[in-house]
This record gives C-alpha cells, sequence and structure tokens, in this order.
C-alpha cells in the first residue's frame, strides 16, 4: 500500500546523505555552487560570456556580497512517478523546453467550428458541402495555416522547416460523417478515448463538426495569445474562399470572418481586465477546468483517478505558478523554487494516495458519496494531519518543502483531491482545501507568506458563494477570478481538485469536451498524456521542441 | 451585565495553554537573560548608540494637529511624539519547538504591545514600530523565555532556516551566519546584525534553552511533542471557523445562533 511505504522516502534518502528521520545535520561544508554541476555550468558559461561580451555576467559570488548559494545542501529533485532526478535548476521554464512547448502548445491552440461556414455556404451561397469538399478544404488550409497563400498571385510566405508543427485537424460526434474524414485531419474520438469516454464525448458534441487549428509555434513565440485566432481567421477565410471558388470580398466572406475570428471560436483563455491586462489565449485567462481536459492522462489511465489529477496539478503549476505567477506576473525566477512541490518528490502524491485509500476505505469508493459537513470536515482533517504529521516525523521532508506555502499547499491538496474522489464535487473539494489550511495554520503556527495566507483565510466564505464579485462554479474559476489573483501556489493543487472529482467519477472531461478532444491528438509536441515525465524529459534535455530557427540563422 | 473576559486563545492541551499564556497581557514573561541597551541596539542596525533618533517630522507638539476625536482618545506612543522612524526587528523561529510560532509572535505583539505593525510569514516575522518604542519592546522580546539563542533568529533578510534541520550544536540554520555557537562558553554570540553587517565586538545572547524545557514552553503543537490529534477542543473550533465562514459566504440567513 502507497500509504505503508511512504512514497517520498525513496527521493528524500538521496537528496540527503542523512537518513530522513534525523533531525540533526551540517551546513556551511559543502563547497557552495561547486557541489552542484548545473552551476558549475553555469558558472563555466557565465564567464565565457562575459568575456565576449564585455559586461559583467553570471557570477555567484556576486550572491550575499560573497556568501553564495549552497550553504547548505544544493538538492536534487525526482520528478514524481518517474525515474528522473534532476537539479533546481533544470526545472524553470527557460531551462526546460518542455515545459515552453507545453505552454506554446496551448497558446497556439484555438478551435473554431465548422457549422456557421457550412450553413452560409450552403443557405446564403447555394453551395455544396460534402465530406469531399470539408477534406478538399483542410488540405488547403494545412497549406495556408502555417503562414503559405491561397487566392494571391505574389506573396511572402513562411518556410515549411520553420512551421511544420502548425496544422489543422476536425472532429465531430458524428461516427458516419467521421468515417468519411480523411484520417490525416481527423482527431479519432473513438481511437483516442476508452469506450465509454468516448460515448459521453460524441453525445456532447453530437453532429456538429470542429476545427483544432495550430499555429505555428516560433508564431506563439514572438506574438501573443491574442494573434492566435486571428491567424487562424484569416487562414480559415483565405482557404474557404480557395476551396468553394468564392468571390474574394463579397458579403458572405465578412460572414466566414466573423464565425471564423468571433461567433465559432473557442479561445484556450479568455481576456483579462486592465490591470491584469492580457488578449486571449494566455495563461491568466485559462479556467481551471480549461486546464485540467488540457490534460490527457484521464484517457490513458482512467482507472487512477489519483493519478491523473497529479498530472494535471503538474500543468498548473508549470503554467499558473512558474508561467504565469512567477513571470508575468511578479517577474524575477523564485516561483520555480516554489512551484515544484507539487510535481517532485513524490509528496503530495503520497498524501494524495494516501487520502484516495481513506476514502476508498471508509466511503466505498470515488465519486460515491454525497457532499456534507460531516465528510468534508472527516476527509480533509484526516488528509491534513497525515501531511503535516510527515512533515514532522520526517526532518528532511520539512526542509524539501523549506518554504511553508509549499508546505500549506501540497497538505491541502491532498484534502481537496481526497474530497473531490469522495464526492465527485470539486466544490465541496476545493472547501476542503480551505479547512485544511486553516487547521495548518493553527497546527503549525505558521503557514505561508502574507499574500498566500490572505487568500486561505477568506477562502472558506468564498468556496460556495456565487455572488458576482467573489463566485464563480469552481471548475471555471482560475487566476483571473479576483480572489486568485494572487493566489500563487494554489492553482496548481485547484487544478488537481477539479480533475479528481471528475476523474473520481469517470467523467471524460470536466469543464469543455471541445477542449478535451482537441488536445487528444498525437501531433501536438508536447505529451500531454504524460506531462511529468515530458517535463523530466525537459529536465533531462532529451525533449525536442517545436521553434526551430537553426534555417534562418548562422550555424554555431 | 456580565464582564467580557477576554479568552486569548480555544484548546485544552499545554500547547493551547501556552499559546493563551503568551497572548495575555497580564502573564509576565520571563527574563533569561540580560542583553545591555546598547548591545540591542547594535543587533537590531538602526543606528550607533548613542546617536540621537532621527525623525521623519516634527514632535507631535509642535505640528499643531487638527481637533480629531482619535487623537484624542489615542494616547501617542513616546516615538510617535518624538516623530521618529518606523525601523524594524524581525525573527526566524526554527519549527522545532521553539516558544512562540509566527502566528504566536503576532498575536501576541498585538495584544501586549501598542503602535506595532506585525506582519506574518512561515520563515519569519517582521515587527515594526516607531524606533525608541521597538528598541524598549526589543528589550522583552530577546530577553525573556520567548526566545531561544539557539532556535530564535535575529534576522532582517537572508532569514531561511526555520523548516531545516538543526547543525550539530543545535543551531538553527543561518546562510549568512550572523550568530555562532562558542564551544567554550556554551553560549550563542552574533557576530553581525540581523541585516549582516560584522559588529565590532561579538554579542553573546546567552545559552540555549534546553529541548526538554523547549518542549514544555513550546507553542507549536508536533506530532513528536503534543500531537495537533489530541487536541479536540482545538480541532472543532477550527473546523465550527470555517463552517461558518461557508455558510455565511454562501447565505448569511444559514448562519445562527453563533
Amino acid at each position: 500500500m502507497a500509504t505503508e511505504k511512504k512514497m517520498f522516502l525513496e527521493a528524500l534518502r538521496k537528496k540527503f546523505k542523512e537518513s530522513p528521520e534525523e533531525k540533526y545535520t551540517k551546513f556551511y561544508i559543502y563547497d557552495g555552487w561547486k557541489q552542484s554541476k548545473r552551476k558549475q555550468e553555469f558558472v563555466e558559461w557565465g564567464t565565457k560570456l562575459a568575456k565576449e561580451r564585455g559586461i559583467p555576467f553570471y557570477n555567484p559570488e556576486m550572491h550575499l556580497g560573497g556568501i553564495p548559494l549552497g550553504q547548505r545542501v544544493l538538492m536534487p529533485y525526482k520528478i514524481s512517478q518517474t525515474d528522473i532526478y534532476c537539479e533546481g535548476d533544470d526545472l524553470h521554464f527557460v531551462n526546460n523546453a518542455a515545459m515552453q512547448q507545453m505552454w506554446h502548445d496551448i497558446r497556439r491552440t484555438v478551435i473554431v467550428g465548422l457549422d456557421a461556414a457550412h450553413m452560409v455556404l450552403q443557405k446564403r451561397l447555394g453551395k455544396e458541402v460534402t465530406p469531399e469538399t470539408v477534406n478538399h478544404y483542410l488540405e488547403i488550409l494545412n497549406h495556408a495555416l502555417p503562414g503559405a497563400a491561397v487566392i494571391q498571385e505574389h506573396m511572402v510566405e513562411t518556410h515549411p522547416g520553420l512551421v511544420a508543427d502548425s496544422y489543422v485537424k476536425v472532429f465531430t460526434g458524428d461516427d458516419e460523417l467521421a468515417d468519411e474524414i480523411d484520417k490525416r485531419f481527423l482527431i479519432d474520438i473513438n481511437k483516442e478515448f476508452p469506450a465509454d469516454q468516448a460515448a459521453q464525448l460524441k453525445a456532447a458534441v453530437g453532429k456538429r463538426i470542429y476545427q483544432v487549428l495550430r499555429m505555428p509555434t516560433i508564431v506563439a513565440m514572438t506574438c501573443d495569445g491574442g494573434t492566435m485566432s486571428r491567424w487562424s481567421a484569416m487562414q480559415i477565410s483565405m482557404s474557404m474562399v480557395n476551396a468553394y471558388k468564392l468571390m474574394a470580398g463579397e458579403a458572405a466572406i465578412g460572414e466566414f470572418a466573423f464565425a471564423a475570428k468571433h461567433a465559432e471560436v473557442i479561445e484556450m483563455g479568455t481576456l483579462m481586465p486592465w490591470r491584469r491586462a492580457r488578449g486571449p489565449n494566455e495563461p491568466g485567462g485559462i479556467p481551471l477546468g480549461y486546464l485540467a481536459d488540457m490534460c490527457q492522462a484521464s484517457r490513458v489511465k482512467p482507472e487512477d483517478p489519483t493519478w491523473v489529477a497529479l498530472e494535471a496539478i503538474s500543468m498548473g503549476a508549470v503554467l499558473y505558478d512558474q508561467f504565469w505567477f512567477g513571470s508575468y506576473m511578479s517577474g524575477g525566477v523564485g516561483f520555480t523554487q516554489y512551484a515544484t512541490c507539487t510535481y517532485t518528490d513524490n509528496i503530495l502524491d503520497d498524501f494524495c494516495y494516501y487520502g484516495a485509500d481513506y476514502v476508498k476505505k471508509k466511503y466505498g469508493g470515488f465519486g460515491k458519496a454525497k457532499p456534507s459537513w460531516d465528510l468534508i470536515k472527516d476527509i480533509a482533517t484526516e488528509v491534513s494531519l497525515y501531511g503535516l504529521e510527515q512533515y514532522e516525523r520526517f526532518p528532511a521532508l520539512m526542509e524539501t518543502h523549506f518554504g511553508g506555502s509549499q508546505r500549506a499547499a501540497v497538505v491541502a491538496a491532498g484534502a481537496g483531491v481526497a474530497v473531490s474522489l469522495a464526492t465527485g464535487n470539486c466544490t465541496a473539494g476545493i472547501n476542503g482545501w480551505y479547512l485544511s489550511q486553516l487547521l495548518h495554520k493553527e497546527e503549525m503556527g505558521r503557514l505561508g507568506f502574507y499574500g498566500y495566507d490572505q487568500q486561505d483565510q477568506c477562502g472558506s466564505a468564498n468556496s460556495f458563494s456565487y455572488r458576482s464579485d467573489e463566485g464563480l462554479p469552481f471548475n471555471l474559476r482560475g487566476v483571473n477570478y479576483p480572489n486568485y489573483a494572487l493566489n500563487v501556489g494554489h492553482q496548481s493543487a485547484h487544478t488537481g481538485i477539479v480533475q479528481a472529482a471528475h476523474s473520481g467519477r469517470g467523467d471524460a472531461w470536466t469543464t469543455n469536451p471541445l477542449i478535451k478532444i482537441a488536445f487528444a491528438d498525437k501531433d501536438l509536441k508536447f505529451d500531454f498524456t504524460h506531462p511529468r515525465l515530458c517535463f523530466g524529459k525537459g529536465a533531462l534535455r532529451e525533449f525536442m521542441p517545436a521553434g526551430e530557427r537553426s534555417l534562418i540563422i548562422p550555424s554555431r | 451585565m456580565t464582564t467580557y473576559k477576554a479568552q486569548y486563545y480555544p484548546g485544552e492541551s499545554k500547547i493551547a495553554k501556552n499559546r493563551k499564556k503568551y497572548m495575555d497581557p497580564s502573564y509576565k514573561l520571563k527574563k533569561l537573560r540580560t542583553i545591555s541597551d546598547d548591545d540591542l541596539v547594535k543587533l537590531m542596525g538602526h543606528r550607533v548608540p548613542g546617536e540621537a533618533y532621527k525623525s521623519v517630522h516634527p514632535p507631535l507638539e509642535e505640528m499643531g494637529e487638527p481637533v480629531c476625536p482619535i487623537r484624542e482618545l489615542v494616547e501617542p506612543t513616546p516615538g510617535a511624539k518624538a516623530g521618529d522612524r518606523i525601523r524594524y526587528i524581525q525573527f526566524t523561529d526554527s519549527v522545532y519547538f521553539t516558544p512562540l510560532t509566527p502566528y504566536m509572535r503576532a498575536w501576541m505583539g498585538h495584544t501586549r504591545y501598542r503602535g506595532v505593525d506585525i506582519g506574518v510569514l512561515s520563515g519569519r516575522v517582521p515587527l515594526e514600530m516607531r524606533e525608541r518604542d521597538l528598541e524598549k519592546v526589543a528589550k522583552e522580546l530577546v530577553e525573556t523565555e520567548i526566545f531561544d539563542p539557539a532556535r530564535c533568529g535575529i534576522r532582517g533578510a537572508t532569514v531561511h532556516g526555520h523548516s531545516l534541520r538543526l547543525d550539530e550544536n543545535g543551531m538553527m540554520f543561518d546562510a549568512l551566519r550572523r550568530f555562532v555557537f562558542d564551544k567554550k562558553t556554551g553560549e550563542v554570540v552574533y557576530v553581525k546584525d540581523q541585516i549582516g553587517v560584522p559588529l565590532d565586538k561579538p554579542i553573546s545572547v546567552g545559552k540555549p534553552i534546553k529541548e526538554e524545557e523547549l518542549r514544555e514552553m513550546t507553542s507549536e503543537y508536533r506530532v513528536d511533542g503534543v500531537p495537533f490529534r489530541q487536541d479536540k477542543e482545538m480541532i472543532e473550533f477550527v473546523q465550527r471557523l470555517h463552517m461558518l465562514r461557508t455558510e455565511a459566504g454562501f447565505d448569511p440567513n444559514k448562519v445562527k445562533g453563533i
């Protein structure tokens, strides 16, 4: 049983030479940054490049007036539920190509329904739309979307070698129609999902047909999220003109453009208000439930909903904590050190599986109990106290999560995920999270930092609130929800609390079936079925991203 | 009409009793050591001993303040009267049985002192006051039972250490090594001030408190000390607080019988 093995012990033994139960150690003897191979590499490059550029550069002796990092063990990190160990530096998104690609794959995606365009073609223009014409249109769009011309006679275009990851596919809930679509363009729901999930998804999509468009990663890297629906809309409209032999500029084209730019578009993230101003398809506008649906763990291992939630949590940590809060909102590099706590060293895994086992034993399985005060109090208290007791039993564990916000996030995540699993209700799950935070604060007499604690001291009151200024169904909350706008260290686990509720009861998706299907795509560069493994490959420098530029730059 | 009597804190365990005791201003904190006024000023590093206090405004008496009922109600502290700068002392408290946890440090500060602005983080508690008021309060904070020389640290920046294991002398980690254990005297000695500037002369803050004593004095629940699970009143109090907040957030009319 996971709960008896303590999943985190193996990692703790690799991180520190003393036993995980040992309370005493030695400090100041590790030769600072020199104990780290990665820091040694940084120094080598920093020294070389400082000479080349003639401006001082990376120099760890600048740290604390000559007291470098590494006065204690600079510990390695195990990527949870993998065999991969890496250094903390390898988990900063700048140093990890897989993390970059996860974000780029999300940002460069838009979904655009085809039905409105087909209606215009058939009813307004009297054109025939058949599976053959759809296939023809998709072939044209696969030429045009990466950045090629389709109706102009003198036009600049993009180098295919730079934009090879850009394409369009479609999906539908109609098996007959799907059969007629060229397989090169189809996201086949029957093939990608287990049968029960496929049935749920097809019922939700019905006879409609949707395009999933991936703009080039290099565009995602150089422009913003708001670019994507514009880029796709332009190429869709041009391809329609070509495929259906339309007049360029006739009134009906305006309707294609409106459908492609607005009416039929599903962005991955919504616009944000001025104080956090970003366009659509930026991390801050992506609801928790959308991110959970982008994660594809639920279709490859549906029998283990705890694992599914943990995979979704890792994506939340990277996207919300490392990209959004860590860079978009705060700047600096500190948030990575903090955010890794939810996906390294099997610690949250241990707490979540403890909660899952407790739920199975006491409540007869997942999604079987109705939310109630007795249940929330029982499960959230038990899992929270279990987590806190592990930190106190194993000083090496406490040292691993050396910031209080890390411990608060991980303990409360265990509690929230367990309540979600038990009830299949993520609003109950988030309420369990908030009870956990209050218990943690009183038990240890400490929690996180000012801004961290503030969210959790008022969280109980907004967990069931639907008032306009503070309420929203939990699936639709995210970092754009007012109380979560400063909520670093929370949204990763919140993604998992949403996911656990739905995977616990066997749902094929959490919030939006279209998003779930759109990311069931083997041609994406990032592997959304195993995000933690993928981040680990990025850490080991074994992940090959898109965004190629070597074709247009001098060779090294 | 019954007289209100502050309870300060719920719970039935030894830890809860310690929390109540530290927060109750009628309880006199036990003095365990003496730090001279000058040494304390040096440890904080805001001014040189003997140097006049810097001010940010003229004395209140000279300012011609407007008529204001709040000003009539609230007697300014000496530092406020004089126009002192706001300065700080910041503590890091180890998770290993220190007398105060961060929230305790804040709540105790609020019940015992006036004119104080306290923040709480997991690994540090900044306490800001007018400078001359701060020096008075800091003396109590360092000289009494709520401070353990080895497991509490006076640290302005690079504070970390609260959650790390202890060193071979039982000292909390400090990347700046502001304090060291003097094996000859058995005392903890500061060689740098709280922000990390080397001191002219080391300042002793006394011998570490023995662990068995700390276990009696601590305000922290721990599974290897007094487990939180055993304090049922405490757990039920937190659960009730959470339920009331939740129900009030959903529909205030649901909350009855508080």
